[in-house]
């Protein structure tokens, strides 16, 4: 175990290594020189033409003129030593604007999340227990509906229901819980939905194996063998989807942020992708890529604790 | 927070925490603002009266010395400010009176100190030992209240002591909404009392809601279509000509903008007064355009729908960026009716960093624009600029005569003849269309009926709020 753990963490260095660089030569080489980028989201507007004189200027407060590799090298040594140096446009530390935004972000993934399996799991149980019924043909035509149906648009409908018509919640911003509703559900309703479809499809899958039989012929409770005997095996491969879900929504779920005018992370590195502020781009790619390993990591781990079958050594 | 390094005008147009020593009127003709009064000394010096009587938001009086400060630094911080100060230094000679002395001959100085974004006046006082401006001290009718770093939202109350008058609003609140969706949906539910841009289809239907009122409003930006003169087909004249006529603006207006917009002439809106008014539009005229197009040696002779010369079909690239939704639909409208005349056009949708570099490779055609045609409100700001054979946004433009034009009128110290110059520039412009211009911008304002006296900025490059509005519930 010990062997593999540190195989898992030089593997997920290597990770973000290679992420990491691989994001600095492709801000590098997209055309649309970096330079003038800048200025256009400084000091100039969009369609102005910024002299060679500014460019020069902006290339050589931030070198750069170097060889990618030595910008690069430059980059990783500084943040191997803790600073992700600054935003080009904000002109904040990088860490500081990172920081600032995260919370939001975590925020508003956990309680996606949570709404996800509150919902999910237990209506999954139910159409497995109620295969080829009514409910569950229902309750998978809506989840076939939360898995095409695009997040801006149940986002919009979502906020001319609850926030226009009714009055309970309001359109956008940050604040309260009152705030997080709307886009919490958005969020949650591709998840809620694939959930759902895991979960069925490994229940029935578990309800046909001979154990369950051994079980209901030993004359235990129904209830008891759905919880305690067969969802906690058909969780297994839903765990998987679930980890990727979450590091998803960690990484910022940019339709759903610029709608309800929430400060998390992934506008802050669309932003900072559009604008080649190459700095905060590392710094949010490092953040996401460095969560999404993480998770995976210990969404393994939790299999050996649900599936004792698993083992890694 | 700091006015110096923006581009937006945010403190100065939307906050109204800092302005400027000069103002302008709706025919862009310039007035008095910080600065009474101002004067050419000589080639290369300016002498500006400041107001008595301006207080800075934390009760102390502007002065030249804080002036001074405040054009230096903005100067120093922002490398788009010397091409347009051409500074040399500042001089203060009494607290309420600088001199200043540009590098070379500069007429438009009092214009650029108009501009609004960065060149805002602020105490000395608001700037940190790092040279960083956390909380603007300006002279405007509202006084920085807060900012939320992480929201971006931000709060001005009004200044008791503004110079210009009583200021009507208590409190306003900017909350920064990308989506346009949202920002109407918002608009609607009363979360916001004021918005800008809600999407183009929604006007209508959004205005017909009680309570809420959406206007349309002109501001000096123009969309507009220019070529790669360098290279055929668009080197030669009459084919641009034909383009001209060949691209019906008006149907583009109702069907693509929903009405935002007006057909364009000339390059300027027709109240400035540096317009030339008498300017012969290129009303909508395919056969016109077909004509011309024959004229220039191209003409269908295998029968395919589009026109060839030398056995080669006349197929354009027509390249624009995304930034402005507005742009891909009106390109391929334009593509669609230029078909009609026998054009055969490719519309590519490109990033606006994209956009440059092929303009900077030569390999394009045509491109299709939107921008600010008085920034600095002087003819001379776009007129040198895309038109002056060294102009940095020239496409390939050169004719010796509008250079001369250019330079004469830059020298000439009679505003008459200046005007006038600039008006025969333009009518030369539009005869050799190296740009055509499509529609005059429209801002598009939603707000809530009870927000009264707003009256809208002709002059801001998108748009301003302003001292006069109230809220009459």
């Amino acid at each position: 175990m010990f062997h593999y753990l540190l195989k898992r963490l030089a593997f997920m260095g290597l990770t973000i290594l290679a992420v990491s660089g691989l994001t600095f030569f492709l801000m590098n080489i997209i055309p649309g020189g970096t330079a003038e980028l800048i200025l256009k989201h400084t000091v100039l507007e969009l369609e102005e033409i910024p002299t060679s004189e500014q460019i020069a200027e902006i290339s050589s407060q931030y070198n750069l003129h170097d060889p990618l590799y030595i910008q690069f090298g430059r980059w990783l040594a500084d943040a191997l030593h803790g600073d992700l140096g600054s935003s080009y446009i904000l002109k904040k530390p990088v860490t500081y604007l990172l920081l600032l935004r995260l919370p939001a972000t975590i925020y508003l993934a956990l309680a996606s999340m949570t709404i996800a399996i509150a919902l999910g799991v237990p209506l999954g149980v139910i159409c497995a227990v109620k295969e080829n019924k009514f409910t569950d043909y229902l309750l998978r035509i809506v989840t076939l509906v939360g898995v095409s149906m695009p997040g801006f648009w149940l986002a919009l409908l979502l906020i001319l229901l609850f926030s226009v018509t009714l009055k309970l919640v309001p359109v956008a911003g940050y604040g309260g819980i009152k705030y997080l509703i709307l886009p919490a559900i958005a969020l949650s309703m591709h998840t809620m939905a694939v959930t759902l479809r895991m979960v069925r499809t490994g229940m029935l899958e578990v309800m046909n194996q001979p154990y369950i039989a051994f079980a209901t012929s030993k004359g235990l409770p129904p209830r008891y063998i759905i919880i305690k005997h067969a969802l906690k095996n058909a969780l297994l491969p839903t765990l998987t989807v679930l980890g990727l879900s979450l590091g998803y929504m960690l990484g910022g779920a940019v339709v759903i942020e610029t709608i309800f005018a929430w400060p998390g992370v992934g506008s802050l590195l669309v932003d900072a992708i559009t604008a080649r502020d190459i700095p905060l781009v590392q710094g949010c790619v490092l953040t996401i890529v460095g969560i999404f390993v993480t998770i995976n990591l210990f969404v393994d781990l939790i299999y050996t604790y649900v599936d004792p079958r698993i083992r890694y050594g | 927070m700091d006015p110096a390094q923006e581009s937006g005008g945010l403190l100065a147009d939307k906050a109204q925490i800092v302005e400027t020593l000069v103002g302008v009127n709706p025919d862009m003709s310039l007035k008095p603002k910080l600065a009474e009064s101002w004067k050419q000394l000589d080639d290369k010096t300016w002498e500006f009266k400041l107001r008595d009587n301006v207080y800075f938001h934390d009760g102390s009086k502007m002065t030249a010395e804080d002036v001074k400060f405040s054009l230096e630094r903005a100067n120093k911080l922002n490398t788009r400010i010397p091409s347009l100060l051409k500074l040399d230094s500042i001089e203060v000679v009494d607290p309420l009176t600088i001199k200043i002395h540009t590098s070379e001959p500069n007429y438009v100085l009092p214009a650029a100190l108009h501009f609004a974004a960065p060149l805002g006046i602020i105490s000395p006082k608001c700037v940190n030992n790092n040279g960083e401006i956390t909380a603007p001290i300006g002279t405007g009718p509202f006084s920085f209240e807060s900012y939320d770093e992480k929201t971006h939202v931000m709060s001005v109350i009004k200044n008791d002591k503004w110079w210009g008058g009583k200021v009507l609003l208590d409190k306003i609140i900017i909350k920064p909404i990308t989506d346009p969706n949202t920002r109407a949906l918002s608009l609607e539910n009363g979360e916001v009392d004021f918005t800008v841009d809600v999407p183009y289809n929604e006007i209508e239907s959004l205005n017909k809601t009680s309570g809420i009122t959406v206007d349309k409003f002109e501001n000096s930006r123009i969309t507009y279509m220019y070529f790669n003169l360098k290279k055929a087909p668009f080197d030669d004249v009459k084919v641009r000509q034909a383009i001209a006529y060949g691209i019906d603006r008006k149907s583009i207006v109702k069907y693509i903008l929903f009405g935002v917009g007006t057909p364009a002439v000339g390059i300027y809106r027709p109240d400035f007064y540096w317009t030339e008014k008498d300017l012969k539009a290129y009303d909508f005229d395919a056969q016109k355009a077909k004509d011309l197009l024959e004229e220039a040696g191209w003409s269908d002779t295998n029968g395919n729908g589009i026109v060839d010369k030398n056995g080669k079909d006349l197929e354009v690239s027509l390249i624009t960026s995304p930034n402005r939704p507005s742009l891909p639909p009106m390109a391929e409208a334009i593509a669609g009716q230029l078909k009609e005349i026998g054009i055969g056009v490719n519309v590519e949708i490109l990033e606006s960093g994209v956009v440059s570099d092929r303009q900077k490779s030569g390999e394009w055609d045509a491109a299709l624009s939107a921008i600010s045609v008085a920034m600095v409100p002087d003819a001379s700001y776009v007129l040198d600029g895309y038109f002056k054979s060294d102009g940095i946004n020239n496409k390939g433009y050169a004719n010796p005569n509008v250079d001369e034009l250019l330079k004469d009128a830059a020298n000439s110290k009679d505003e008459k003849e200046r005007i006038s110059k600039y008006k025969e520039v333009q009518k030369i412009i539009l005869e050799e269309v190296p740009i055509i211009p499509m529609t005059y911008y429209q801002m598009v304002v939603a707000k809530k009926d009870y927000v009264k006296g707003y009256e809208f900025d002709y002059t801001s490059h998108d748009y301003t709020l302003t001292p006069e509005t109230y809220i009459e519930k």
